[in-house]
């Protein structure tokens, strides 16, 4: 656990060595929140609610979801350049597992973006838009352990694409077509009460709705008591199959990798 | 004559080389679609839900994003070397066009096209406007086409100019790829909507500064006249086309002082 732990950190300092890619994150958060903002408002046209759904929930889940997707996103490359360069053999020669030390080294990147993208992104946003409090100091502390869930559905869900590099030449486009989806599924851009019925029961039955918009809902308050529960035992459940499966293929990709040369 | 056969020539060597790798070029293309449909298609379910954004109803947004992306898709095949002209620099491309027989910017543009990303972009503004224009009330006739054709080119202009004055900065600081992000990619997000949903400086930027609603807004309005143009000067729909042609005058003009102070990076 220390040495996972002293990777994170590592990975952390490593981000703060590069002042540009820190100024441009900063500027491109705030002018993402500030499109989009926008856009609400322009919707909402002075309506001061639809469905019952204030325009300051929608800012709320907007800068929330954004916080999250611009903190869980880091090289999903990393496994097939590994491959392709044949490098990934080193890797099985370190006391470390690899699966761990991506997760820790992906955290440790997660952590530098949330404290240096989007929490001056944040304060930005606050000069010019109020956003919901959370519904309690509880609620404001279940949503980051449900966060903390929602991240390693998300991170699943990518390395059980990055894995499929040990049989394909590039999964670049799956990998792309992967974040769309979760871009549109999993309520970034346009907020999942929004969505049409039909498809909001069909994201229900998917792992899409677990990964923002669960902590979105406990922050807010609409998940409470025992609805909470079993929203955070759906996000459970989740891993639970995506972690499976992950390490099935895992397994797999591994007995079959052949690396030539050396 | 001479420089068509080389633009028809180094086309045709992009288009090659690229069906090299025939599976990977379509998985990426369509990869480039999807990326970009994205922003289209949360639009779409925001309109099923809302009426309207602005007055503007889903099939004259659409009509919108369409010009956004037809431009893109020319201004790829065309302008690619001088979007990723940094790396060129860096990586010393750039000092083999100096010993050739042509202009320097001639070269720039004929050579290499980023086929991906054009037929990514262009599949999706041909899409988008199948889809809206029979449908936003626009009457084809021969001002009207003439009109269209305009605004594409000057849109065209417009964004290779902007890729032009990023390239020739290069001339002068080491890295430009931040400049390059937020002069053209980030207002290039802005542009997709209505400018009037914005505040006064970022409408600002787009109509002065980084003259994008003269890509795809104003020229949309010559066609749909929505209610909310009359914020703006109704002569910027007719010059919105020759704003494209004065961008890239400007960038041609700062792009011939820029080149001479050009020193390799050695090798």
């Amino acid at each position: 656990m220390r040495a996972y732990l002293e990777i994170a950190v590592r990975k952390f300092q490593d981000k703060m060595a590069y002042r540009l890619d820190f100024f441009m994150g900063i500027v491109n958060t705030a002018i993402t929140i500030v499109v989009y903002l926008c856009i609400y408002r322009a919707l909402y046209a002075g309506a001061s609610e639809v469905d019952g759904i204030t325009y300051r929930m929608v800012a709320t889940n907007f800068v929330i979801t954004l916080g999250l997707s611009n903190a869980f996103g880091y090289n999903e490359m990393f496994l097939q350049d590994k491959v392709h360069d044949g490098s990934i053999t080193n890797e099985f020669l370190k006391p470390v597992s690899f699966t761990l030390r991506l997760l820790a080294e992906n955290v440790g990147e997660g952590a530098f973006k949330l404290i240096f993208h989007f929490l001056p992104a944040l304060l930005f946003t606050l000069l010019h838009t109020r956003l919901c409090p959370p519904k309690s100091a509880l609620h404001l502390l279940a949503m980051l352990g449900s966060v903390a869930l929602g991240y390693l559905i998300l991170w699943l869900l990518s390395f059980i694409i990055q894995t499929w590099s040990f049989w394909l030449f590039s999964v670049w486009g799956i990998i792309t077509i992967k974040n769309v989806l979760v871009s549109i599924l999993a309520g970034t851009l346009l907020p999942m009460w929004f969505m049409p019925a039909a498809l909001r029961r069909v994201i229900a039955c998917t792992p899409f709705e677990s990964i923002y918009f669960t902590p979105v809902r406990i922050y807010l308050g609409e998940l409470d008591g025992a609805q909470l529960l079993s929203g955070v035992a759906v996000q459970t459940a989740w891993i639970a199959v995506l972690g499976l499966a992950a390490w099935i293929f895992w397994r797999r990709g591994v007995k079959k990798l052949v690396v030539q040369g050396g | 004559m001479g420089e068509l056969r080389i633009a028809v020539q180094s086309l045709k060597m992009s288009v090659q080389a690229r069906m090299q790798y025939r599976v990977d070029t379509l998985v990426a293309s369509i990869a480039v679609f999807v990326r970009e449909s994205a922003n289209i298609i949360v639009i779409y379910l925001a309109l099923l839900k809302f009426d309207a954004i602005n007055g503007w109803n889903v099939n004259e947004m659409l009509f919108l994003f369409s010009i956004l992306f037809l431009t893109y898709a020319v201004v790829v095949s065309l302008f690619a070397d001088l979007r990723d002209f940094s790396r060129m620099i860096r990586e010393g491309r750039f000092d083999r066009l100096l010993v050739r027989p042509r202009g320097l910017l001639l070269q720039l543009i004929l050579n290499n096209a980023d086929v991906i990303a054009s037929v990514g972009h262009g599949t999706l503004g041909i899409l988008l406007f199948l889809l809206s224009a029979g449908r936003v009330g626009i009457e084809w006739n021969p001002v009207t086409i003439l009109y269209y054709l305009c605004a594409i080119i000057g849109g065209v202009l417009m964004q290779g100019g902007i890729f032009i004055i990023c390239s020739a900065l290069s001339f002068y600081f080491v890295e430009t790829g931040s400049i390059r992000s937020i002069f053209y990619w980030d207002m290039r997000r802005f542009a997709g909507y209505p400018i009037s949903i914005y505040n006064k400086l970022i409408q600002t930027l787009l109509m002065y500064v980084v003259p994008f609603a003269f890509v795809n807004y104003f020229p949309a309005q010559f066609f749909l006249r929505k209610p909310d143009m009359a914020g703006y000067n109704e002569a910027y729909i007719y010059i919105a086309p020759l704003v494209g042609v004065f961008v890239y005058l400007l960038a041609y003009l700062f792009w011939r002082v820029s080149v001479r102070r050009y020193y390799s990076t050695g090798n």
